[in-house]
């Protein structure tokens, strides 16, 4: 017979696995957000009324074409900016907040770095601002992940797009993140670029991270993804398993999924 | 704290390598240096020439880094996108604009030093002896120069690099006029000028109170009561600056 304790025990482990469960590591709930391009033209909606669960662990593919809201559901969740209405957090922390961006580690779409630093002081100082510990020994272990040990006391100027790429990847590694942002970050590389940061992004996962990325390319979703959401003009179409979008629609009528972003956006011009 | 000591090395760093401040402050040592040649042609009044040169430069040289790094200051990290990986980290918004404030200010401190020696050894070189007593104007040129650099991030957080920069310019202009401002007031006889002059006077800043080169190169007494009241009012205008700026920066997007 199991004693008193350790049933508490293990009531209270379900429990809490329970409600850890219920907390998702990303929500939105009916975001919306419009620009204007200047003081006296109209305002035009890029996202609208976005609802979106992320659970712990999972790696969540944010597909759509180029304009189509994916970045600045992106920069909602970052906090760059802020929505008209509806809420966006992070394991419950508003988005934005202390505590939503200790959780958060953010790679933007085509980074543009500190290009008088040299690979070295950039994360340096970037571990400084995210208040890692062991500074000297978290950077080694990053520069040896993404394999630019070589490269370390060169000015980020000197860097290709590829190694700028994964030196980015590594700052957003930087404070070991619950959860990873990615935006778009395997475009703009050649096969051995995508090949090298796939395998990154592959290792989070098994780590058990929570991944977020934008892509608008259907293979690298597949390579990696758990489920998709796709989305265009600002709303989302289908969230689910790829497989299961796949053999709903797009493999269907073998279609890409340009062609089939296509068709989308050519239904709802009509 | 380590938060902000990250930003103040970013922005000292990011300011020393730009090859226009290696420049400037090389020509500004030379100018400092080459004022002994001209010494033959003051007619007696070469120390006072040295020593009028020597602070002249520095003061001009500070303003200079100041309007030219600090018009540019956050507009160019939110311009580049370099602020995204920044701003995103557990770091607030205050502590990025007083990082960058004090590592521009630290930047233009180095380059005082650096001045201020280099004025010393001319001095000693022409005259035999240092003249320590200058060392005093530094301090409140530092001070002047934090004001000014105060406006700029201001301007910095919401408009332009042009903008900011002819705004410093402005500011600079008019708060050396400051004392004529004072002075139209205290004449003026129409009422509503009056007003205005002295609305001016007490809301833009006297940067003629950090103004003690007179006194150093004539040696001429220094008052303690001044003296506080310079470092106050240089101390508490930049506070105000600072934090005006922090609001602004809070509120921003990056879109």
């Amino acid at each position: 017979m199991p004693s008193h304790r350790t049933v508490t025990y293990l009531y209270i482990s379900i429990k809490m696995y329970i409600l850890l469960r219920m907390i998702p590591a990303i929500s939105f709930q009916n975001i919306t957000r419009s620009f204007r391009d200047h003081f006296w033209t109209r305002k035009k909606t890029v996202i609208r009324d976005i609802s979106l669960e992320i659970q712990p662990g999972e790696v969540f593919g944010f597909l759509g074409p180029n304009g189509a809201g994916k970045t600045t559901t992106i920069k909602i969740i970052t906090g760059l900016i802020r929505p008209d209405s509806g809420h966006a957090a992070v394991f419950g922390a508003a988005a934005g907040t202390m505590a939503a961006k200790e959780k958060i580690g953010f790679l933007p779409e085509a980074p543009y770095f500190y290009d008088y630093l040299t690979g070295d002081e950039f994360l340096k100082i970037h571990a400084r601002l995210t208040g890692v510990q062991d500074i000297t020994r978290r950077v080694d272990e990053l520069f040896s992940k993404v394999d630019l040990q070589n490269a370390r006391k060169q000015r980020l100027s000197m860097y290709s797009r590829g190694m700028l790429q994964r030196i980015g990847i590594a700052q957003a590694l930087l404070g070991d993140p619950e959860v990873l942002v990615l935006d778009e970050p395997l475009s703009g590389l050649d096969p051995i670029g995508r090949k090298e940061i796939k395998d990154i992004i592959l290792q989070e996962k098994t780590k058990g991270t929570t991944i977020f990325f934008s892509s608008h390319i259907l293979p690298d979703a597949e390579a990696i993804c758990d489920r998709v959401g796709i989305i265009i003009s600002g709303e989302i179409l289908e969230t689910g398993d790829l497989d299961t979008l796949l053999k709903k629609g797009i493999e269907a009528d073998r279609m890409t999924l340009e062609d089939w972003f296509y068709r989308q956006i050519k239904d709802r011009q009509k | 704290m380590q938060r902000i000591i990250a930003v103040i090395e970013n922005t000292f760093k990011e300011a020393l390598r730009q090859r226009i401040l290696v420049l400037i402050g090389v020509f500004s040592a030379l100018i400092i240096m080459v004022s002994i040649f001209v010494t033959p042609f003051a007619l007696g009044e070469a120390s006072k020439i040295l020593r009028d040169i020597g602070l002249a430069v520095p003061a001009l040289l500070g303003v200079l880094v100041a309007i030219i790094v600090g018009s540019q200051l956050i507009h160019k990290d939110i311009e580049k996108r370099t602020i995204y990986t920044v701003i995103t980290r557990p770091v607030r918004r205050s502590e990025i604009v007083v990082g960058k404030f004090l590592g521009l200010l630290l930047l233009i401190l180095v380059l005082q030093v650096g001045m201020a020696i280099v004025q010393q050894l001319t001095l000693f070189a022409y005259e035999g002896a240092f003249d320590l007593r200058l060392f005093i104007a530094f301090p409140f040129l530092l001070l002047e120069i934090a004001v000014l650099l105060g406006i700029l991030l201001l301007f910095s957080s919401f408009s332009t690099p042009t903008l900011s920069s002819i705004m410093g310019v402005i500011f600079f202009i008019i708060g050396h006029a400051s004392p004529d401002l004072k002075l139209f007031a205290d004449q003026v006889n129409v009422p509503l000028f009056k007003y205005i002059a002295y609305g001016f006077y007490y809301i833009l800043p006297n940067l003629e109170n950090f103004n003690y080169r007179l006194e150093l190169v004539h040696h001429l007494p220094l008052y303690t009561d001044q003296v506080l009241y310079s470092i106050a009012y240089g101390i508490i205008y930049t506070v105000f600056l600072i934090y005006f700026a922090i609001i602004i920066f809070e509120d921003r997007e990056f879109k």
